[in-house]
């Protein structure tokens, strides 16, 4: 296994005017604008937390508007003009937040503070007039554990309502009021007919004890023989998991590597596993575990199918998928289960049209996984037409 | 939490991306609001990041004849606060002000929430429902218009191609006295969605669309539901809905599609007063 290791990219030089000053930093491109405050400027009232546009401790000021430093890269940042809570020198308004903060009690142990106070300073801008919903509403990019918001509410609706004294009015565009609901006279819609979607195959998906589970009951147009012959080959099943490639196994154990590129998501997954099948009952098993260094994540997996005869149809078959599996690490901090569910049900799909195309005679599809398909289908026809003759 | 090293292209013209985008893991970033929280957790690992969200060429909205356009790079919160001389269809302002926060919204782009494709995002069913089009340039400079409806494959998959950027997004401008409704449920305010349900009639176009979103893979379109509403003008009921939702998504659990059910069913009410 080769490991390949990506050159450090050069530093760049980035200027940017921070609190009335002009600043020059030379930071890797990955450097956030959080990095360069409190890093590179000292500049440590700008917090991070989530690291991930989340919980907004790390809201500055950007040009002018809140913007996440955690999400803003370097180079990103040229020429841009931010203020941090270090400034508003001479700011009126954040004067009298910060006043209004002190005496509503709007901040306990203060780690949100500097976030809160630049959402703030832009809502008491923007905002015409003071409306509780919807500044707990725009409060909901800002967390804060310890105040429950109602001094924070509080001095903000304060502060507008100063703001509106001073007869200094708001930036904000007014919010268009919705025509009230009238309905329609009937009519013949033009709707295009649209091919129907594929068949989705039926089937479940739960989370049992932390293990979430994705059940597919799938149809094939092959005989259990052949389909049981396919599929208890440990072989001709990697080939047909998107990129999967077995390194080495014997009667019972394997190891090898699943590549997964699921949109942006790349991950490479390297372990060990075992697999048993029952010629009987037709069951077969695979089990795995595998860590993705680049990604910090680790995957536990376990492959299950039976292959049963369809009713009335000795050419056809059903086969009952099932993955359980668990991701630890980033991946699972994603906090997008829902997601990763969606992406293996994905996988089980291709896996499933694969094993369908190699027992028609034909070759595994084209993926779009980080995939060995190319080494794989200079091999795959003459496995087949072996397994073939088999049955 | 620290993405993996990278070179940081900002190209000064769409001709000098395309040439920035040879790279075989180069990625495109427009806003980098979704990317971004990805890139930081190292579940993408980019060699090169070409961000486009500067181009004046993508910034532009305007009206040609009865098409409105809107630049890839147009933020989130520019929709929301109406842009000076052209009138936004009131959806569009609608949804933007319920993307996410005002600072993911003063970066966040409309082309790069299409890219990126996450179910759960606004943009992918209300441009489903409004029947966009996405103006695409690939990586030669040739220009093809795609279809929103179809554009997304399921999550995080779309059609665009490698060195593909999306340029802008084109609605009729007929779109702006359609009759919507808009509605998401979300645990949290400007979290992702939970579920989400997309109404669309425009009887001058003789146009009906209804759309079922964060349904964890690419939009619903319910055409059948939404010829019988533009037949009858009345609202189906929730039984109906909710027969239409067992049928497309056999996956679903109960809780979801409650949750589908109840945002679809709301967003029609916008439509036809109950």
């Amino acid at each position: 296994m080769k490991v390949i290791v990506t050159p450090a990219a050069a530093n760049q030089s980035i200027s940017l005017t921070i609190n009335d000053r002009p600043e020059t930093v030379t930071v890797p491109p990955r450097t956030t604008l959080a990095e360069i405050l409190r890093d590179h400027l000292d500049l440590t009232a700008t917090h991070l937390g989530c690291e991930q546009g989340v919980c907004g401790a790390c809201t500055v000021m950007v040009d002018g508007r809140p913007t996440r430093a955690c999400l803003t890269f370097a180079a990103s940042c040229e020429g841009a003009t931010v203020e941090t809570l270090e400034g508003f020198k001479d700011d009126d308004l954040m004067d009298r937040l910060k006043a209004a903060f002190h005496r509503n009690h709007a901040l306990q142990c203060g780690f949100c503070t500097p976030g809160v106070l630049a959402t703030a300073r832009d809502l008491v801008e923007r905002l015409d007039t003071a409306d509780e919903v919807r500044i707990r509403n725009e409060l909901s990019g800002n967390l804060c554990r310890c105040t429950g918001y109602v001094g924070i509410v509080e001095s903000i609706a304060q502060v507008i309502d100063e703001r509106r004294g001073l007869g200094l009015p708001s930036t904000g565009a007014p919010r268009v009021a919705r025509e009230a609901t009238t309905g329609f006279a009937p009519f013949d819609a033009d709707i295009a007919e649209r091919p129907p979607a594929p068949a989705v195959s039926s089937g479940t998906m739960t989370v049992e004890d932390g293990w979430s589970v994705v059940k597919r009951e799938v149809a094939l147009n092959h005989s259990a023989d052949a389909v049981w012959a396919h599929f208890s080959d440990l072989d001709a099943v990697a080939e047909c998991l998107p990129g999967a490639k077995l390194t080495d196994h014997d009667a019972s154990t394997f190891t090898g590597h699943i590549g997964v590129a699921f949109g942006p998501i790349t991950a490479k997954f390297e372990g060990e596993g075992t697999y048993r099948t029952d010629d009987s009952s037709r069951v077969g098993t695979v089990a795995g575990r595998g860590k993705d260094r680049g990604g910090q994540s680790a995957v536990e997996g376990e492959l299950s199918y039976t292959v049963r005869l369809a009713q009335g149809d000795p050419d056809a078959s059903l086969v009952d998928v099932g993955f359980r599996f668990r991701i630890q690490g980033m991946l699972g901090q994603f906090n997008r289960p829902e997601l990763v569910n969606g992406f293996v049900d994905y996988i089980l799909a291709e896996f499933v049209a694969n094993c369908d195309a190699v027992l028609s005679g034909g070759e595994v599809r084209e993926s779009k996984g980080i995939s060995a398909f190319a080494m794989i289908r200079a091999v795959i026809g003459g496995k087949l037409r072996a397994l073939f003759r088999r049955t | 939490m620290k993405p993996v090293p990278f070179t940081h292209e900002i190209p000064k013209s769409l001709q000098l991306a395309d040439k920035a985008l040879t790279g075989d893991n180069s990625k495109v970033m427009a806003g980098g609001q979704s990317i971004g929280p990805m890139l930081n957790l190292r579940l993408v690992r980019p060699t090169t990041i070409v961000s486009i969200d500067q181009l004046d060429e993508l910034q532009t909205v305007h009206i040609k004849g009865d098409v409105l356009s809107i630049g890839a790079a147009v933020t989130h919160a520019q929709i929301e606060d109406g842009i000076d001389d052209v009138d936004l269809p009131t959806m569009l302002r609608h949804v933007a002000r319920s993307i996410a926060y005002r600072a993911v919204r003063n970066k966040g782009t409309i082309g790069g929430s299409l890219a990126h494709a996450d179910p759960a995002a606004d943009w992918v069913s209300a441009m489903t429902a409004l029947g966009a089009q996405l103006v695409i340039r690939n990586a030669h400079g040739k220009s093809r218009r795609e279809p929103m409806a179809g554009f997304m494959r399921g999550a995080y998959r779309t059609a665009l191609q490698q060195g593909d950027i999306i340029v802008a997004v084109e609605l009729p401008t007929a779109m702006g006295k359609a009759l919507w409704g808009y509605e998401k449920i979300c645990r949290k305010v400007g979290e992702f969605a939970d579920a989400i349900g997309a109404v669309v009639i425009q009887p001058d176009l003789k146009y009906a669309r209804i759309v079922v979103g964060a349904t964890e893979d690419a939009p619903l379109l319910l055409d059948d539901m939404a010829r019988e509403m533009a037949r009858t003008a009345t609202a189906p009921s929730l039984d109906e809905i909710d027969g239409a939702l067992a049928a497309h998504l056999p996956g679903a659990s109960r809780v979801k599609r409650q949750l589908l059910k109840t945002a679809l069913s709301r967003a029609i009410a916008k439509v036809i007063p109950s």
